[in-house]
């Protein structure tokens, strides 16, 4: 199935008609004079389809004869107790290395070289995933594999020690390295005892909390058909693949209890500036606040996305990083940050990097160029910008079967409707000044910002910091 | 065999579509590819190779220039001016560049006489110009359109727009609707004649920042810095791709234009397209917008040939970290013909779980978290072959390195077992052939092979030079190359910096 796109009307938007090009105009004439002929292509839409209960989203590609296979659990460390989170971190990596049944993780290893198949496992705090990509002809012998690996893993016990041997050293490694540093503590700061501000210590790493054991009790509660969402692209029918899939999925038990919903986070509120010292030739600095903005058909959404692009997620074209890079040259990279997750509580914010003497300035002018975003509405240009990016980009979005599937399971995971992207592009398209001018009167409040600086506080100047807000000064040791 | 074939049918996929007509007698896919070669009248030379697929394009201009074109005083450069190319020009991000070109004139004759304050140490002077010289940089701003290059490229719906600098090459690149293709080309062309370096001395600023965070206050950067720096005595791989802190603060616009003058010339370039294009209709454009420019002076080459080393070099950083070590031997070039069997050996000893280094040191005796090896830190000049590795506590570095030479002795001795030899050939195909997936990444191969080949087939032939490595000649080079003499190690221990 295809749904022919036609982007003619979007692609108008950006510039106008113009003369064929002359040598003799300037570069930015003919730039501004081109033509751009409108484009058209057929991108492919998933099928939804479903087997033995599991939702598949399935596109036929015959272009190249590969099958790109996706599944993607809904579960991971938030939705289980603190005691769980080494294990539950370790469920991908050890999912891949630790063998099967029947397989030692050698072979394993010697079965996806001989088939030249290309696995990845990941995980985020809500959802495991994993993904197969295999020559057709190799199909059957890559889905045994690929389901012994996810149905049948044996955690061997030599690779799970040695799983928890290098996270331990990560932990010993972490003050390494000051940006690291900043964000696990300013996680840990602004989210405290919950998911979010976890960050893996000696005490997770015990040999009783991550064992053969501790790892099939937390893939048991995560990998099973109940919480599975699958999605398939390639050379291969819908009719030859529905099999398959039915026998992947035959006989493997439910959940062995249910998951609890994510922990509802108390974000840190009320400002104030934390001081990490380290006598560093340059300073990171974090700040953010919490704010209630979510992934959603709501306008504001809309107008928090275009507004977080010009404020200082969208590089050059951002004002962050023309202020505090292009003009004042005080940082390689200045970036906001706005999260707006499908429910909870997001943050607003900005991250950067600056020698010690040029902290306090670099804190100020983010400050102050956050107040202008609620002092006025951005300029037409600076929407017709960022909006322009998105729709002229759009296409990139289609680049293969493969990212189209794997992108819609990504939105079905949250609920969101399948003809998202369309209504995304819509959504954006409507952002005005004024709703983004609104959205930042609403939600952005400078005032209020959680400051965290790791550096030298002597080079910055400790009376230039406290003007920012009560200081605290936060001792982390540096390492043994 | 089966191995040997299944990775030959991806190869046969990844470039299935486009590998049609062109080369009936060239013997690898790649070859195959029907790339359109063009080099201008001026000497730039052109890629072109339409692929299908969604309608998008990516775009890649590499310069051969890089670091080891530099030399004490102004390293650092090439990449200075990497940043400087996205300023725009004499008509993108100006409102007034005969204004801008009057102020450039004062600041850099008080960039001249700031560095002879600073020669005689007088601070307060110093002081004073540096206020001055920002005084009229910001004066110049007014005539500023700030990041224009960028804006205009981002509304066209641009993906991923940036450059890098190596020590050997600068390589500009970004990823397109298709129906920009035009839009590029007048860009491009435009920035290849009439750059204009305004903000300078802001963006020397932004370059020093950059140092910091890369360097200055990473254990990494630094131990890599300290290492290449006692690897190499004459050669210019020793020196750091974004320069010293030192040559940074007296970098003068004048030097980086007459750097740019040199080595910009579009006969010392590579433009490779790949994506949904008509190559005809490229090659047109290519003429039109590039093909004015005036063919430079051959730019002038490194001379410069790291002698033989005579015994082990060490070198030790201090710095409030874990320790870490790197090792490096001195390795023929990436042209040469033992190149192949270098990176045969390199993913016999460091790729993946499989590797010999890894089931040491991670594995077996769990002295390390990590192991890793590369060639580097760049192709076209004799290299080093670079191992690095992280100790687990409370193992030492002198653990780690005992545990390394160990099994390249053995290695040495024994050479490799044939299972060894075609898993490792089969590992390095299959990196390369799943790279030439994204239209990204083919652009950037065809470039980079033409630059160091000087023929974009080159790097397709890179499977049949591995097929042809026996394990006599990793034996060979193992004992040849990984020496204690030849040797460059570096460890990072706690003590002094943060």
């Amino acid at each position: 199935m295809k749904r022919a796109w036609s982007l003619t009307a979007f692609f108008l938007l950006a510039f106008g008609g113009g003369g064929a090009p002359a040598l003799a105009q300037s570069a930015r004439e003919i730039a501004e004079s081109l033509d751009h002929a409108p484009i058209r292509f057929d991108a492919p839409v998933p099928e939804l389809h479903e087997v033995s209960g599991v939702q598949v989203l399935f596109i036929e590609d015959r272009s190249v004869p590969l099958v790109d296979i996706f599944a993607r659990f809904k579960g991971g460390y938030a939705r289980l107790p603190r005691h769980d989170y080494a294990a539950a971190t370790a469920l991908p990596t050890l999912l891949r290395y630790g063998g099967t049944e029947i397989l030692s993780p050698d072979s394993v290893d010697a079965r996806l070289e001989y088939y030249a198949l290309q696995t990845a496992f990941g995980s985020g705090g809500e959802s495991i995933f994993s993904s197969l990509n295999t020559l057709t002809a190799n199909l059957d012998a890559a889905l045994d594999l690929w389901g012994s690996m996810l149905r049948y893993p044996a955690f061997d016990s030599a690779e799970v020690e040695g799983w928890r041997g290098r996270e331990l050293e990560a932990v010993r490694r972490r003050p390494d390295d000051p940006q690291r540093l900043a964000f696990t503590e300013f996680n840990r700061l602004l989210f405290g005892d919950h998911p979010v501000g976890w960050e893996m210590d000696e005490g997770d790493l015990l040999p009783d909390r991550v064992s053969s054991q501790t790892l099939r009790d937390v893939r048991g509660r995560i990998v099973c058909p109940e919480h599975l969402l699958l999605g398939v692209s390639g050379d291969v029918s819908w009719q030859d693949m529905a099999p398959r899939l039915e026998r992947l999925l035959e006989g493997w038990p439910p959940c062995t209890a249910p998951l609890p919903a994510p922990p509802i986070p108390d974000i840190r509120e009320g400002g104030g500036v934390f001081v990490i010292p380290r006598t560093l030739e340059q300073s990171v600095l974090v700040m953010a606040h919490p704010t209630d903005v979510h992934l959603s058909e709501d306008p504001d959404y809309f107008a928090a996305q275009i507004g977080n692009t010009i404020l200082g997620s969208g590089g050059f074209s951002s004002r962050l990083l023309s202020r505090v890079r292009t003009q004042e040259g005080y940082a390689y990279s200045a970036a906001s940050l706005w999260t707006t997750p499908r429910k909870a509580r997001g943050l607003i914010g900005a991250v950067t990097r600056t020698r010690p003497e040029n902290a306090v300035p670099t804190l100020r002018l983010i400050l102050e160029v956050m107040e202008e975003m609620r002092d006025a509405p951005p300029l037409d240009e600076e929407v017709r910008t960022s909006v322009d990016q998105i729709v002229n980009g759009f296409v990139f979005n289609f680049e293969s079967p493969a990212q189209i599937v794997s992108r819609r399971m990504s939105f079905m995971a949250q609920d969101l409707p399948e003809d998202w992207l369309e209504r995304y592009l819509a959504g954006v398209q409507a952002v005005t000044p004024a709703s983004i001018h609104q959205v930042f009167l609403e939600h952005l409040r400078p005032e209020d910002m959680t400051i965290l600086v790791v550096g030298d506080p002597d080079r910055m100047g400790p009376d230039a910091l406290a003007s920012l807000g009560p200081v605290t000064i936060l001792e982390i040791p540096s390492g043994r | 065999m089966i191995r040997r074939l299944t990775l030959a049918a991806l190869a046969l996929l990844v470039l299935a579509g486009s590998s049609k007509g062109a080369g009936a007698q060239a013997s690898t896919p790649g070859e195959r590819l029907p790339v359109r070669e063009v080099t201008l009248e001026n000497g730039l030379r052109l890629l072109v190779l339409p692929r299908p697929g969604a309608p998008t394009v990516s775009f890649v201009v590499q310069y051969d220039v890089g670091s080891v074109q530099e030399h004490l005083g102004i390293t650092g450069i090439a990449h200075v001016l990497e940043h400087l190319l996205f300023k725009g020009t004499t008509s993108v991000g100006t409102r007034n560049v005969a204004a801008e070109r009057d102020l450039f004139g004062l600041m850099d004759a008080a960039q001249d006489t700031l560095v002879r304050a600073r020669a005689r140490e007088d601070s307060a002077d110093a002081a004073r110009l540096e206020r001055r010289i920002a005084a009229l940089e910001d004066s110049a701003r007014t005539y500023v359109v700030p990041n224009e290059f960028d804006r205009i490229l981002t509304r066209a719906g641009a993906q991923g727009l940036n450059a890098t600098t190596t020590s050997e090459a600068t390589t500009y690149f970004v990823e397109l609707p298709s129906n920009r293709t035009e839009l590029w080309f007048v860009l491009e062309g435009d920035r290849m004649a009439h750059p204009v370096f305004r903000e300078f001395y802001t963006e020397r600023s932004v370059v020093m920042e950059e140092r910091r965070m890369r360097v200055e206050t990473s254990p990494g950067g630094l131990l890599y810095e300290a290492h290449l720096a006692a690897a190499f005595n004459e050669h210019p791989y020793g020196v750091p791709v974004v320069g010293y802190m030192s040559d940074l603060q007296n970098l003068g616009r004048p030097q980086v234009e007459e750097y740019y003058r040199r080595f910009y010339a579009p006969n010392n370039a590579v433009v490779a397209i790949v994506g949904d294009v008509d190559p005809e209709q490229v090659v047109r454009w290519a003429r039109t917008f590039f093909g004015g420019l005036p063919r430079g002076d051959e730019p002038p080459r490194v001379l410069a040939r790291e002698p033989a080393q005579r015994g082990e070099r060490r070198v030790e950083v201090l710095w409030d970290a874990e320790p870490s070590v790197r090792i490096g031997w001195h390795v023929p070039s990436g042209t040469h013909p033992d190149a192949p069997a270098l990176a045969l050996l390199s993913s016999l000893l460091t790729g993946g779980r499989t590797s010999r280094l890894y089931r040491r040191l991670v594995q077996q005796d769990r002295l390390a978290t990590g192991v890793f090896s590369s060639l580097g830190p760049g192709d076209k000049y004799p290299q080093l072959f670079q191992l690095d590795a992280s100790p687990r506590a409370p193992h030492t570095t002198v653990e780690v390195e005992e545990a390394i030479y160990e099994e390249i002795a053995r290695l040495a001795e024994d050479g490799p077992h044939a299972a060894e030899l075609t898993r490792v050939r089969n590992q390095i195909e299959a990196g390369q052939i799943r790279r030439l997936q994204s239209n990204l990444g083919l652009a950037f191969q065809l470039a980079q092979s033409s630059t160091l080949f000087g023929d974009w087939r080159a790097t397709f032939r890179l499977s049949e030079r591995l097929a042809s490595v026996t394990p006599d000649d990793l034996r060979r080079v193992a004992s040849a190359y990984l020496t204690a003499a030849n040797r460059t190690v570096a460890t990072l221990h706690r003590g002094g910096g943060s």
